[in-house]
């Protein structure tokens, strides 16, 4: 007698959004851990750098980027929650609301590069400042990513192309920007708070 | 259950607003430096696994993929902890 055969099959593991998505997020994740330990190590050797490093930037921008990240993954929640329901127009909205938040981290960011600029925190002969740069600047990249997810994820909603049955093109631009969320939950107190 | 969802939802993101809110107050030198770091490693740690539970909905146990995204708020709080003790 076959048992695998009679045996009765096992569900396979849900995932949220779909696999291609994680990949990108553990790859983001992945890249994003390399520059942590970069920071560490700068951290390590050059300490006075790094402890001097926070109290020259503008931390209320660093505040209010995290609390406006925050606020953009909680409206992205309600999107997938809306279409759950099978409500299009309300999650679109939701969607839209989303990148909303998404474009005021751009222009709070944007804010902060100039007030760096004109109090002269230029990533040149300092290890904070250039670790700043390159997390800030790489962070961007995938906030840019994202709201390109998320506009693209409104278009297609706005077209009735998702359902409560099928919609993980939607769940799957929303984890992208999740996962970017994830990474500035890390970033924040790296360079803000930690002296 | 999607008013629940959504209830939940808007505590969570309360509770991830408050203890940023917490982060940015010892961003302000109120705790000593080794303390300071390894509250902060507790909140980001926290963070962290809160959105990975609510907003990610990685929720399944025994999930490979949750596992692996949890240890990641493991590790990084340890880090940030290794590095505290290093420059103490």
């Amino acid at each position: 007698m076959d048992l695998a055969a009679s045996a009765v099959p096992v569900e396979a593991p849900t995932v949220p959004g779909n696999r291609g998505i994680w990949v990108g997020i553990l790859c983001e994740l992945s890249e994003f851990a390399l520059m942590f330990l970069a920071w560490a190590w700068f951290r390590h050797v050059h300490p006075d750098d790094f402890h001097a490093g926070p109290a020259m930037l503008n931390a209320g921008a660093g505040i209010a980027n995290t609390v406006v990240m925050l606020t953009s993954g909680y409206l992205a929640v309600r999107a997938v929650l809306a279409i759950r329901r099978g409500d299009g127009i309300a999650a679109r909205n939701w969607l839209i609301a989303t990148l909303c938040g998404g474009l005021a981290f751009l222009l709070i960011k944007a804010f902060e590069f100039r007030w760096n600029i004109e109090h002269g925190v230029v990533g040149t002969g300092n290890s904070f400042v250039a670790m700043y740069y390159y997390l800030t600047f790489n962070h961007l990249v995938h906030v840019v990513w994202g709201c390109l997810g998320l506009i693209w994820a409104i278009l297609r909603a706005q077209f009735g192309a998702y359902s409560a049955a099928d919609h993980e093109g939607l769940e799957a631009a929303v984890l992208y920007w999740h996962a970017t969320d994830l990474a500035w939950i890390v970033i924040f107190p790296l360079l803000y708070v930690l002296h | 259950m999607t008013k629940i969802d959504e209830n939940r939802a808007t505590v969570v993101w309360l509770g991830l607003l408050a203890l940023t809110l917490g982060s940015a107050w010892l961003g302000e030198g109120a705790l000593p430096a080794g303390l300071t770091a390894a509250v902060v490693a507790v909140i980001v740690g926290l963070k962290g696994m809160l959105v990975i539970r609510h907003y990610m909905g990685l929720a399944e146990p025994g999930s490979r993929l949750r596992m692996a995204m949890r240890l990641y708020f493991v590790v990084v709080p340890a880090l940030i902890l290794v590095s505290a003790a290093q420059g103490a």
